[in-house]
């Protein structure tokens, strides 16, 4: 009977182990990463030639100023590389059949005409293409009909005659047995260089002869009886041979103001012989162009190694320029192209639209260049089917159309450009290079307006959403470009300022110190002057005077959007999108599509930034996963390391040294090449270099080769943070077959380009010193071995409030052991308060449900009325002491710890807020409105950021009610009670309350007193509706507007100025509710019993602010929900889900590698004097059977104080012994002047 | 931290995490009493016991840190040069 049960459900639709991820942007790369490395195979599709998404065209990121490229660099590599993660890039979902668990998807992948597994994306093919324009292709001519003659001639003539120079001269020959002697080269010949008489074979006269080519582009090509000789690069074809000349003259030529025909002939031989086109001709007076049999594709122009020649000279018809996406058409881009430096794969694609050969089989440069030999033509697109469990889709967004708001003039005016266009333009790696220029003239622009809202909150071009970033990377912007030059006035037009976020409004606050202004104000319309190119920008001020204003550069500040092409594919896939194009989800089930089997993350559902994609990338791979627990493993391989070289003993020291410049953080203050050439001074330093950034994927595999062909046994990097780097780097010189404590790091950006950019010299001197202390302790490395240990399955959940429960349920579907700890005597935490959701859904009753899956759960324990009281181990291996409500201890073992205590309501002592019953907070006035229309009031004001956004200044503001001054003992305690952070949920909540209200009773007046409002994402929706009911939306200055509110027993009285009317209003409403935001819990005692930090509010701080957002900086804890930073039930529910994901990682696995920096006792030396026993502070050491010292190195936490403590000198610590101090003291001793002198000397 | 006297150094800053606040439990404790003990070692050997200081910072305290290393700077620039650099430098 069980046999053909399992006969039935089993074989016929087995679950399968792996994922398919679409979209390979920051969430589609954090969905896969989680995934492989929880046990599941991944297939990442993605449609553009490499994967990186929006987040690798950004310059730096808010609120912390990291550098977009730094931080995803590493995410990129380790995708690239990761041994499960299969990766489709330049490749489309065409279909999906099947069902969750068993999916089969059709993956078609574009042609790329380049294998990807020759390919070294050494960039050469790209180097020597020379078309830039799409071209217009001679079309194929019927049978018998003859080419027609051009009819339109244009003579391109410069300010002077042709000057002939024989720089990096060919020789042209005529071979006599070809030569069909008709006169075609002594025609061409316009330096009387061939002898030809009628019926003679033509010959050159070699000291004549200006090496122009004339002879040999008329030379019929049926005949083709000139030969070229001496000309470097022609064995691999003509066009490698042009491009090679071309190179070397304007090497030449570069300095000399030429602005003449030098008269290579490269441009003709080109156009005639590479291209077959034959549109130029060399004449007298320069260049005679063939106006309309020209293809246009620019190969004419890119060879000329003068600027001679421009494309709108050789040709009447309109150019198409090749625009280079990835730089957002800020610059031109060639047809076989590799989308940026740092792309993974680092492999080029050829345009089908505009490259010359798969077009007109003409040209084949970049076949001829390409060493590796991976150009193939013949390559074609294909088509594979994948069978998969289950799909996270990630397709992420682009930008909107500012087109589409003609008053702004983009498109029309050069200097007004888009958000994102000015994100390349500030990128070190973008088209300036990272200086802010206009596109119009080159000019460094001085006033820089930001108009916000361009494509959001805009009922007129059908996006009514708020895009919920433009507020903060507008603020970023502003601050970078002055960052860049300090000569520039940034100013930023906003109706609200929405920086809801962790640390945002902070974040704006030192924008405003940095001379950032900040305009409420909608911009009209912006006029160019022509001749300036300067802009004229139309507004209406606070004041309600009209007001024109001049700038330099224009930057709108463009909402995200959904793709059409995202559209298209939510069909293939059957999932259901809004009329917006977000995903259609439920709010407890945030990240689930409307198919079952399908998981969404990032833009798609709802605008959001990098942190929240993070966030929901991870919860979505942990639901992706749920389903298929039971296949975890099933489909994944293991890699195999190369066996570890054992040095031998007295090997020669050979380190490589690697000097970034990340991009220009570190080489736009430090000489990197002057540092990497002293580097190759150093003792035992046999290979130095400086590339553009090192933690790249095409780095990491130079560094590999160079490791190889130098035989290093050490490496040395000066870059970066070794915090966020260094793992990429061992793990390099690992892959290489080398210990990976054999490296060693020096921070040459975070602690010297960064502190000191106005002393490049002295910088540049600090980094060299840095170099040598690092190569110094390199030089003293010593191999260590590292530990492995079984990891308890099991995990601790700590509060039981929505995050708590959610995280426990999803742990337990993964198939793990759960311990939930709940302080109160009952689960459910602040949502227990709360009515109903945003999409109506009543909270009770998911309350309900989510309990009793917890308690029904027979792998989850739920402990009430309990708190931690002792923690220790180590990541895979905790003990947690509890204490239970009968006063008993319990010990559990766990390998994992997600913290989840949330936050409460903030209740401050404000307006009568807990004496006056007309007073009361958002919470309880919507459990009020819960108890039916009886309860219900008919006026209403609600006072938003009561108590909240408070600074010292503000925070007296809330004291009018009493009549005088407050002194300031007063206005102290009144900042204590204060929360100096937004809250973030309260705007949504006054709007969802105030709607429930209206509900209710449909004449109720209600007015909101906001600062902003922070309707983020679709709440604006909901915004939009409350004004149309209606409800009243008064603005306040905390400052300058405040709020005057008078509340007596009977009578609440609210005096304002509203400034859309100018006129002070006078209130008196049956309720006034107070939106207080929300403070987190008690969690002093916790937070030090686990050794995590806290943000000065009292929130945790995660790991890193962008990519890490949901982990703690201590190994094995995560945190979800409130108790990270105030946020929504869904926005909880998915960081939940994104904590078991990140824990799954580790649960999932049987062992875990500990870091090889541990102590280790020298039992000969130990006195067993019991100091070190003493001295720990985790209590790891203890005498063992053999009566000496000995230390667990899976508990050793590598502190070394015992190192430090112990008499005899019996411990070491690895990477971190006297040996390794003491060398990098010396080594710093020998900064002295004379010191450096010597070594100079010594360079010479 | 006597090496570095010995290497040459005229002033030494150990910087630890807030007290209450080491990722090692008590480490910055210990190091502020090692401090001690070598301050006054180098008091007693007259090389002086200023020259030796620890801070408390926080990884997110960056200006803070920099007015503690222009403070500490500007303390061993009054000081002069430790005995041991005037007597090498007189030797040579």
């Amino acid at each position: 009977m069980n046999r053909e049960h399992s006969q039935q459900s089993g074989p016929t639709s087995p679950l399968s182990g792996a994922v398919m991820v679409i979209g390979g942007g920051i969430s589609g790369m954090q969905s896969a990463l989680d995934l492989a490395n929880a046990g599941f195979k991944v297939y990442l599709v993605e449609s553009s030639p490499a994967i990186g998404g929006k987040m690798a065209q950004l310059d730096k990121t808010f609120p912390t100023n990291d550098c977009s490229m730094c931080i995803v660099s590493p995410k990129l590599v380790e995708v690239g590389r990761h041994l499960n993660i299969e990766l489709l890039t330049w490749s489309e979902v065409t279909g999906l059949t099947g069902e969750a668990g068993n999916f089969t998807a059709t993956i078609k992948s574009h042609a790329r005409y380049v294998d990807i597994g020759k390919c070294t994306g050494c960039g050469a093919c790209e180097l020597a293409c020379p078309v830039t324009q799409i071209s217009y292709f001679p079309q194929e001519l019927p049978e018998g009909e003859k080419k027609k003659g051009s009819r339109e001639k244009r003579t391109i003539r410069g300010p002077g005659s042709p000057l002939p120079q024989r720089l990096h001269p060919w020789t042209f020959e005529v071979a006599a047995e070809k030569c069909s002697k008709c006169g075609s080269c002594f025609r061409a010949c316009l330096h009387g260089a061939i002898k030809w008489e009628k019926g003679g074979v033509a010959g050159v006269i070699a000291d004549k002869c200006t090496g122009c080519g004339a002879c040999f582009v008329a030379c019929p090509e049926k005949f083709s009886a000139v030969t070229i000789a001496d000309a470097p690069e022609i064995d691999r074809g003509l066009g490698a041979a042009i491009v090679a000349r071309s190179e070397a003259l304007k090497k030449e030529m570069a300095g000399r103001d030429e602005r003449n025909c030098i008269r290579c002939g490269l441009c003709a031989m080109t156009c005639r012989k590479v291209m077959r086109i034959g549109a130029l001709k060399m004449v007298a007076e320069g260049i005679e162009a063939s106006l309309d049999t020209c293809q246009v594709c620019g190969a004419c122009v890119s060879v000329c190694p003068v600027s001679f020649l421009a494309i709108d000279q050789v040709t009447n018809r309109t150019p198409q320029p090749l625009y280079n996406t990835f730089n957002e058409g800020l610059n031109l881009r060639h047809p076989v192209n590799i989308l940026y430096p740092q792309a993974v794969p680092r492999v080029p694609v050829i345009d089908e639209a505009s490259c010359v050969h798969l077009n007109t089989g003409a040209c084949g440069i970049c076949r001829s260049v390409c060493g590796p030999g991976a150009i193939d033509y013949g390559l074609k697109g294909g088509e594979r089917e994948v069978r998969v469990g289950s799909v996270v889709f990630a397709p992420g967004f682009e930008v909107f159309d500012a087109k589409r708001r003609g008053e702004f003039g983009y498109g029309h005016y050069k200097n007004v450009v888009t958000s994102i266009e000015f994100e390349r333009l500030l990128s070190a790696s973008g088209p300036t290079s990272g200086t802010v220029q206009r596109p119009g003239d080159g000019r460094h622009p001085k006033k820089i307006a930001w108009i916000q809202c361009v494509g959001s909150r805009d009922h007129s071009c059908d996006r009514d959403y708020c895009s919920s970033v433009c507020c903060m990377y507008a603020t970023k912007e502003a601050y970078i470009a002055r960052e860049h030059d300090s000569a520039i006035e940034p100013t930023i037009f906003y109706i609200d300022m929405r920086s809801f976020g962790k640390n945002f409004d902070a974040y704006v606050e030192r924008a405003k110190e940095r001379n950032i202004r900040f305009v409420r104000a909608m911009v009209s319309r912006v006029f160019e002057d022509p001749q300036t190119g300067d802009l004229e920008l139309r507004y209406v001020d606070g004041s309600g005077w009209r007001v024109t204003e001049n700038f330099d550069m224009v930057v709108l500040s463009v909402g995200v959007q959904i793709a059409a092409r995202t559209r298209e594919l939510a069909t293939t896939l059957g999932i259901e999108l809004d009329r917006y194009g977000f995903a259609v989800s439920q709010d407890f089930t945030p990240l689930a599509a409307s198919r079952p089997g399908i998981y969404v993350s990032g833009v798609i559902n709802g605008p959001k930034d990098i942190p929240e994609t993070v966030i929901e990338a991870s919860g979505a791979a942990l639901a992706a996963s749920a389903g298929l627990a039971p296949a975890r493993g099933t489909e994944v391989t293991v890699e195999a390391l190369p066996a570890e070289r054992v040095p031998e003993a007295g090997e020669e020291l050979r380190i490589g040294v690697f000097v970034c410049h990340c991009g220009t953080n570190i080489a736009s203050v430090v000489d990197v090449a002057a540092v990497a050439e002293y580097a190759r001074s150093l003792p035992g330093v046999v290979y130095a270099g400086h590339p553009l950034y090192t933690c790249s994927q095409d780095s990491q595999e130079s560094i590999r080769a160079i490791i190889s062909e130098h035989r290093l046994n050490r490496l040395v990097v000066a870059a970066c943070s070794p915090s966020t780097h260094e793992p990429l780097f061992m793990s390099t010189l690992r892959q290489a077959g080398i210990n990976k404590y054999f490296f060693d790091m020096a921070n040459i950006r975070d602690q010297c380009s960064w502190v000191h950019p106005n002393d490049p010299a002295m910088a540049t001197e600090k980094s060299r010193r840095l170099v040598r202390m690092t190569v110094a302790n390199a030089s003293q490395a010593e191999p260590l071995a590292e530990l492995e240990f079984d990891v308890n399955p099991g995990l601790l959940v700590i509060g039981g409030g929505v995050a708590g429960m959610t995280a426990a349920v999803e742990a337990a579907r993964q198939g793990f052991t759960v311990s939930l700890i709940e302080r109160q005597p009952t689960l459910g935490g602040q949502v227990q308060h709360l009515g109903r959701s945003w999409g109506g859904q009543d909270f009770s009753r998911y309350l309900l449900e989510l309990k009793e899956q917890v308690e029904s759960n027979e792998r989850i324990r739920v402990f009430l009325n309990s708190e931690v009281v002792e923690h220790s181990g180590f990541v895979g291996a905790f003990s947690t002491d509890i204490m239970t409500p009968t006063g008993a201890l319990r010990t559990i073992a766990h390998g994992a710890i997600i913290v989840a205590t949330g936050a409460e309501e903030a209740r401050p002592d404000l307006h009568g807020l807990g004496t006056a019953d007309r007073v009361m907070t958002q919470t309880d006035f919507e459990a009020r409105l819960l108890g039916g229309r009886d309860m219900v009031p008919g006026h209403v004001v609600m006072l938003q950021c009561a108590g909240s956004r408070a600074t010292v200044q503000q925070a007296s503001y809330s004291e009018p009610d009493t009549g005088t001054p407050c002194d300031t003992s007063a206005t102290t305690a009144v900042t204590q009670a204060h929360l100096p952070y937004c809250s973030r949920v309260c705007c949504n909540q006054a709007v969802k309350n105030a709607l429930h209200l209206k509900e209710i009773n449909p004449t109720a007046r209600i007015d909101i007193l906001y600062r902003d409002m922070r309707t983020y994402g679709l709440g604006e929706l909901h915004y939009q509706k409350a004004r149309r009911l209606g409800i009243n939306f008064i603005r306040f200055d905390p400052e300058e507007n405040p709020p005057e509110i008078e509340v007596e027993d009977r009578e609440i009285r609210v005096a304002v100025r509203d400034p859309s009317i100018g006129r002070k209003v006078s209130l008196a409403p049956d309720l006034l509710v107070l939106s207080t935001g929300m403070k987190p819990r008690d969690t002093e005692e916790l937070a030090s019993m686990l050794r995590v930090p806290r943000n000065s509010n009292g929130f945790f701080i995660e790991a890193h602010a962008k990519l890490r957002p949901v982990d703690l900086p201590s190994e094995g804890l995560f945190m979800a929900g409130t108790v990270h930073a105030p946020k929504d039930v869904s926005e909880t529910i998915a960081q939940a889900q994104a904590a078991v994901a990140r824990a799954a990682i580790l649960l999932s696995k049987k062992n875990l590698r500990l870091s090889g920096v541990v102590s280790r006792v020298d039992p000969t030396h130990c006195a067993v004097c019991l100091t070190c026993v003493r001295a720990c502070p985790y209590g790891v050491p203890f005498i063992n059977a053999e009566h000496t010292a000995e230390i667990n190195p899976a508990l050793c936490q590598g502190c070394g104080i015992c190192v430090a403590e112990c008499p005899a000198k019996a411990i070491t610590l690895g990477r971190y012994q006297d040996i390794n101090l003491k060398a990098k003291i010396r080594s710093y001793a020998q900064a002295k002047p004379e010191a450096i002198t010597v070594e100079e000397s010594h360079d010479g | 931290m006597l090496e570095a006297f010995e290497n040459g150094a005229d002033g030494v800053m150990v910087i630890g995490c807030l007290e209450g606040d080491c990722h090692y439990l008590a480490g910055n404790i210990r190091a502020r009493a090692r401090v001690a003990r070598v301050a006054k070692i180098l008091e007693s050997i007259r090389i002086g016991g200023d020259r030796i200081r620890m801070f408390n910072l926080s990884a997110g305290e960056g200006a803070k840190f920099a007015a503690y290393v222009n403070e500490f700077v500007g303390r061993i620039r009054e000081l002069g040069p430790s005995s041991i650099n005037i007597v090498r430098k007189n030797a040579a």
